[in-house]
């Protein structure tokens, strides 16, 4: 490769160009990840404290997040919460995903391409402060749902998980439906016309034809929803009640109101080896590998 | 099984676009029926209507006796075979001829029963483990004719199987196609556009053009009698002297064609003197001319092409704009034609065919 890249670019420029990708490999990847692990086995000191006795390797941190009741069910209903983002983004971006590929004209895919682009020219923050006001007690959708008789009494959307699992269905949607509408679009519709022909259903089409097919678009999209999803900070902070917190709420607070990186930095890395693990089992369970993923 | 498909008063239109003009159909049960005609003619339109893909705008498909009209096409007695064959390449070569059985509840072990006999049938035997990727173009073909055949079809639709095929196995493949036809008396009804496919493999063939049907005939009858222009330059190759009706004498014709001089042929269609008709003659009636002949004209060589069996001739008229074609007999003109030679040809009233022009008006309307 190194041969082909300097026939192609000369020496000097090849060597610049592997600095570069080795510099923001390790600098900026993999050095912070490594501080940061490094931290999470550290006590919190002051200063005056580095290098003294105190200052070992310890699993203190860890040990705090184990025996917290309170911060390890947040752990593991954050784990929960965000399989289920999962599943609900997945479950509603599906159809838009098959009508985009499969059944829309040119025209209808630049239309709704552009609806559901343009909620992302705005900032996240903001997107889900509108969500706020929408779902709040006496906001619109209320007052459209008491209108049409669907309830007599407006609902308290933001009291429970409720608020924050459409806030990140929303906020996600994109991630689930390119990847899908990708795998989707190069299925032959021959396919599908033949399953139908042999007398399948739509059920059976979908489940033994187009799902099987667009199986890494589905994969691809899971992995990053759920990765959005266990890291999102602004959706729960804002659409959740203290009963729906988020890991990533403990975290902030550790680092930021609690001025203790350490023990910021082990929660972080339990919530970081937690995705490695949600990426390594999907895979496993999709059959799929890395390189699928990239496509 | 009565597995006959009628064609009742079947059109159909998209927007303003006519595909198929009405027609009425009938293919008999356990027939090899073919739609021969060039791209867009409506024969691949017509296969869908047959097997529910499309609603037609009007009319109404009957298979075996039955109407098709509220029928879906996941529920239909059809089964088709793909252009691109559409096999499922993340199943085996044996889930892909179980589908659809699967999706009628039969158990795991009979349809593998089922499975093995048709890989039997298609000359497969064993390979139901394969991955469709596995497999060679000639093999895939053999599973989506298996396939197809599983669900134990009344009419098995065909969309251009073998097109995909190079040339020996596509012609390997038409025997077997024949073949598993005779064997399953199942009707097939298959679209093409290589009037050789539709010619070895038929019973019956329908020639369309622009969405009508031009005649529905054995290719014996298409070949020898075509009814008009559109069949006799479609179906073979063939000579068209451009000409007017002289007179009509009961079944034959004769024709003015300018310069070159009055021929009599037989009358293929509707004539009318002072008409404008085509004259055609194929490349094989034409041969060295005799005292009895009543056809002659004379004409120079211009190419001599060696096709082993026979040669072909390229010859002029001097008062006709298109090449006349010759099919000859290795050893016919003493096996000695050059480039530049004259010869004098002749052909027999009984194999000269007279239609009309083709109204350019209907196929500018189209």
């Amino acid at each position: 490769m190194i041969k082909q890249l300097t026939a192609r670019f000369g020496g000097p420029m090849t060597l610049v160009v592997l600095l570069l990708l080795w510099f923001w490999l390790i600098v900026l990847v993999l050095l912070p990840q490594l501080i940061m692990i490094d931290y999470s086995f550290k006590p919190n000191l002051i200063p005056d404290q580095y290098g003294g006795p105190q200052d070992v390797y310890t699993l203190g941190n860890y040990q705090t997040l184990i025996n917290n009741d309170i911060h390890r069910t947040i752990f593991f209903k954050t784990i929960w919460s965000s399989i289920l983002v999962t599943t609900l983004t997945l479950m509603v971006s599906y159809p838009v995903a098959y009508f985009l590929a499969q059944l829309a004209t040119a025209k209808q895919v630049m239309l709704i391409a552009l609806l559901l682009v343009i909620p992302y020219w705005i900032n996240e923050i903001l997107r889900t402060f509108s969500w706020y006001l929408i779902l709040s007690f006496q906001g619109p959708l209320n007052a459209l749902l008491l209108g049409l008789g669907f309830i007599d009494r407006p609902i308290r959307f933001l009291s429970g998980d409720g608020g924050v699992l459409i806030g990140m269905v929303y906020a996600y949607i994109l991630f689930m439906v390119f990847p899908l509408y990708n795998a989707i679009e190069s299925l032959d519709n021959n396919q599908v016309r033949a399953a139908r022909n042999l007398g399948a259903g739509l059920i059976r089409i979908h489940w033994r034809i187009v799902i099987p097919h667009a199986k890494p678009g589905i994969a691809t999209g899971c992995i990053m929803v759920f990765m959005l999803a266990a890291g999102s900070y602004a959706v729960p902070a804002l659409l959740g009640s203290p009963g729906s917190r988020w890991f990533t709420q403990i975290i902030y607070n550790w680092f930021f109101e609690g001025g203790d990186w350490n023990m910021g930095a082990a929660y972080a890395f339990v919530l970081l080896i937690l995705c490695i693990g949600f990426i390594a089992t999907v895979m496993k369970v999709f059959r799929i590998g890395l390189g699928d993923i990239g496509k | 099984m009565d597995s006959r498909v009628h064609l009742d008063n079947i059109s159909m239109k998209f927007g303003d676009f006519t595909a198929v003009h009405p027609l009425d159909l009938d293919i008999q049960s356990g027939e090899f029926f073919s739609f021969l005609g060039p791209s867009g003619c409506g024969k691949t339109t017509l296969l869908n209507i047959v097997s529910g893909f499309l609603q037609p705008t009007t009319g109404a498909v009957n298979i075996g006796n039955e109407p098709m009209a509220a029928v879906p096409a996941n529920k239909r007695p059809t089964s088709m075979i793909f252009q691109n064959l559409a096999l499922f390449p993340l199943m085996s070569v044996a889930e892909n001829i179980e589908f659809g059985l699967e999706v009628r509840g039969v158990s795991k072990a009979e349809r593998r029963k089922v499975s093995d006999r048709l890989l039997e049938l298609v000359d497969l035997p064993g390979s139901g483990q394969y991955r469709i990727d596995d497999l060679s173009g000639g093999q895939k073909q053999r599973v989506a004719i298996a396939r197809a055949l599983a669900v134990e079809p009344k009419v098995l639709l065909l969309d251009e199987p073998l097109s995909a095929l190079d040339l020996k196995l596509r012609q390997h493949m038409r025997t077997e196609l024949k073949e598993i036809q005779r064997r399953t008396e199942i009707t097939f009804i298959y679209i093409t556009h290589d009037q050789g496919e539709a010619l070895t493999m038929s019973d019956r063939v329908a020639v369309m053009s622009a969405g009508r049907l031009q005649q529905v005939d054995t290719p014996v009858e298409l070949y020898r009698r075509p009814k008009t222009a559109f069949v006799a330059e479609f179906v073979g190759e063939n000579n068209r002297l451009p000409g007017k009706v002289v007179s009509v004498e009961g079944e034959q014709v004769v024709v003015d064609c300018g310069d070159a001089g009055q021929f009599r042929g037989q009358v293929g269609a509707r004539l009318e003197p002072g008409q404008p008709c085509g004259l055609y003659v194929r490349p094989e009636s034409l041969q060295a001319a005799t005292d009895q002949d009543v056809n002659r004209m004379d004409v120079s060589v211009e190419a001599v092409n060696f096709e082993g069996a026979h040669l072909t001739l390229e010859t002029r008229h001097p008062h006709l704009s298109s090449m006349i074609h010759v099919q000859a007999d290795q050893r016919a003109y003493g096996g000695q034609v050059e480039q530049g030679a004259s010869l004098s040809l002749g052909f027999q009233v009984g194999e000269t065919i007279v239609l009309p022009e083709d109204r350019p008006a209907e196929a500018a309307h189209d």
